[in-house]
């Protein structure tokens, strides 16, 4: 009876595309909303993914990895001096204009990494080495950077177009020479404007201005030592804030620094309230037009429903038919929506715009929701049909 | 069912009325009413005098508020809707006035649909479906849409899906309404033959005096009760209402 049940939703090919309209458009949305939702989301931690150390260390106010509060340099002896620590370096960030040659100004993250050790530096350089950063004046620039920081040129054409900075090419920060001698490959910014790495002591001379520079201190821990048992003791014993750096959504730890910058931005921004209505919007979207859908097609085959009753089917198994009914065409749909997400995304993350991370989790929370629309749909199906009464088949 | 009991369908001081008030209907009016084994009885009578409301009460389809029905051994009245569910799939085969083909199956499915309720395999419920489609003349059509037919067809479909799982009550309501003269002759002769057996009963609701010669006997209705028996319809002269 549940192969009849498939032939009859598959026999009715317009009725069938209206439902799989709504629920793939629905299950499009929410994937694909919270997919870049995620995707933005993890651009507000980019400074623990990009400057890898096991430990992040801060002043005691710091809620979140963006949030600088320079401490003395004197701390860094305070911290070194715990029991478990292997080393630690300096680290400063902060957000400073960088004039072109152009003349254009253009919001730059500064980030001083220790130059001996060179803890905190950039994973992948495209171009260059991370050791000219000793020598004098220099910097390394991401990638999305140097093409926010290019200059434009005229073609013979007449086009002008934009070149990407490149090693040996010449910027200014505060007046001050910043020559690249290398292009590196990191994960963008919440802020989307470039990040510019050159040594600590350097960063000091581009930031004059600053009483204090050192914004975090990365902390190796010891053989045998975790992070988060090293996190306590720093805290215990020096007073100062300090965080784990796993990025793992579903491994965060209480102290994880990413965590807490998801949730900060989570509680002080209006981007889950902006998503969050785009993925209720879906919800809504797809159990209106497909519920509707659905129970026009229950409308339309209620005669033969009535019919099928009077022929000595219970309302369970009508029941069931319906819900086959549904949960075939959601999960035809869900696949469709999903797969247009992950085709939609597969384009976003080739042009890097906006971010795209799809867990597993949001395909499965997807999959769920479209069930339930399904269900819903199928509800409202089955509540029509056991009110139809068995004797309206003979009247005509 | 027990074959020496000669009764098939038996209703007995039925009563049944829809709505309250001044909006009251009285359909049924201790209406009684009787068909053989291996008869063809045919329901006659003016709009409104109650024949779809009997036909629903023996069918199972309605209960009636006050009268026993007894089909085939078993009665009808105080069973619960489950049990009146599981009488309804095994014993009755139903043909409608509009077909009620479920468009978006094919032929055969249309057909296999009350062995598939009854629980029967897929496999050979479609081997009796062709069997049986086979016998109403439509070996071929096994696989087209019931809209690809002409209403001869379809209504054989519909007879074919309501005799596959071999139900010893044939319910038809209004079989011949929707086709022409000849088609309409054939069908009833179609039906008619399959009621000579004495597990098989078909009642025929109708206004359609032309088919009338097909009935073993012809029961008139009016104003919610059984007002004559005609057992010898040959001698029946044609009212205009009928």
């Amino acid at each position: 009876m549940y192969r009849l049940a498939l032939n009859m939703l598959f026999g009715d090919r317009a009725k069938l595309a209206m439902l799989l309209c709504g629920l793939s458009f629905s299950a499009l949305l929410m994937a694909q909303q919270t997919s870049v939702f995620f995707g933005i989301m993890s651009w507000t931690y980019t400074p623990v993914v990009n400057i890898r150390a096991h430990v992040w260390v801060s002043d005691p106010k710091v809620e979140q990895a963006n949030d600088a509060k320079p401490m003395r340099d004197t701390e860094l002896g305070r911290v070194r001096s715990v029991d478990g620590v292997a080393w630690v370096a300096p680290l400063h960030t902060s957000f400073l204009q960088a004039r072109m040659v152009d003349g254009n100004f253009k919001l730059i993250t500064l980030v001083g990494i220790d130059a001996d050790t060179f803890a905190g530096a950039p994973a992948e350089l495209s171009q260059g080495r991370i050791e000219d950063l000793r020598l004098p004046n220099t910097v390394i620039v991401d990638e999305w950077g140097a093409q926010l920081m290019g200059r434009p040129v005229k073609g013979p054409d007449g086009k002008i177009t934009n070149v990407p900075l490149k090693p040996g090419d010449v910027f200014e920060i505060n007046d001050i020479e910043a020559r690249v001698v290398g292009i590196c490959k990191v994960r963008r910014a919440f802020t989307g404007g470039p990040f510019v790495y050159t040594t600590y002591d350097r960063a000091k001379i581009y930031n004059l201005g600053a009483r204090r520079t050192l914004t975090f201190m990365l902390v190796e821990p010891a053989t045998g030592v975790t992070p988060a048992e090293l996190c306590s003791r720093i805290e215990t014993e020096t007073g100062l804030k300090a965080w784990t750096t796993d990025t793992v959504i579903w491994d965060w730890s209480e102290r994880s620094l990413a965590k807490n910058t998801f949730w900060w931005f989570w509680k002080n921004t209006g981007i889950p309230f902006s998503f969050g209505t785009a993925v209720a919007l879906g919800l809504f979207v797809g159990i209106a037009v497909s519920g509707q859908t659905f129970y026009s097609f229950v409308l339309e085959n209620l005669k033969y429903f009535a019919a099928i009753k009077a022929m000595g089917a219970s309302m369970g198994v009508l029941a069931r038919m319906l819900i086959i009914q549904a949960v075939t065409a959601g999960l035809i749909g869900f696949g469709l929506g999903a797969g247009m997400a992950q085709a939609i995304g597969r384009v976003m993350i080739e042009k890097g715009m906006p971010p795209f991370v799809m867990y597993p989790q949001i395909l499965f929370a997807t999959l769920a929701l479209t069930m339930g629309i399904s269900i819903v749909s199928a509800i409202i199906g089955i509540v029509k049909v056991s009110r139809v009464d068995a004797a309206t088949v003979f009247r005509g | 069912m027990s074959m020496d009991n000669p009764i098939a369908v038996s209703a007995r001081k039925v009563e049944m009325a829809f709505g309250v008030g001044e909006a009251k209907v009285v359909a049924l009016k201790q209406a009684d009413f009787t068909a053989r084994r291996g008869e063809l009885i045919m329901l006659v009578g003016p709009s409104g005098c109650g024949k779809t409301t009997l036909l629903s009460v023996i069918a199972g389809t309605l209960t009636p508020q006050a009268g026993e029905i007894e089909v085939f051994g078993q009665r009808l009245d105080g069973l619960s809707q489950e049990a009146l569910t599981a009488f309804r799939q095994k014993n009755l085969g139903f043909v409608f006035q509009s077909f009620n083909l479920i468009p978006t199956l094919t032929v055969i499915e249309n057909v296999m649909v009350p062995l598939l309720i009854q629980g029967t395999k897929h496999a050979l419920a479609r081997s009796k479906a062709a069997a049986i489609l086979e016998q109403v003349g439509l070996k071929g059509r096994e696989e087209s849409s019931p809209n690809a037919l002409s209403g001869g067809q379809q209504q054989r479909v519909a007879i074919a899906r309501a005799l596959v799982h071999e139900p010893p009550l044939l319910i038809c309501d209004e079989p011949t309404s929707a086709l022409d003269k000849d088609t309409g002759a054939q069908i009833m002769q179609m039906i008619r033959d399959l009621s000579r057996s004495p597990q098989r009963c078909v009642v025929v609701v109708t206004h359609d005096f032309r088919i009338f010669r097909f009935a073993d006997r012809i029961a008139e209705m009016e104003d919610g009760r059984i007002s004559r028996v005609i057992d010898d319809p040959s001698t029946l002269e044609i009212q205009p209402h009928l």
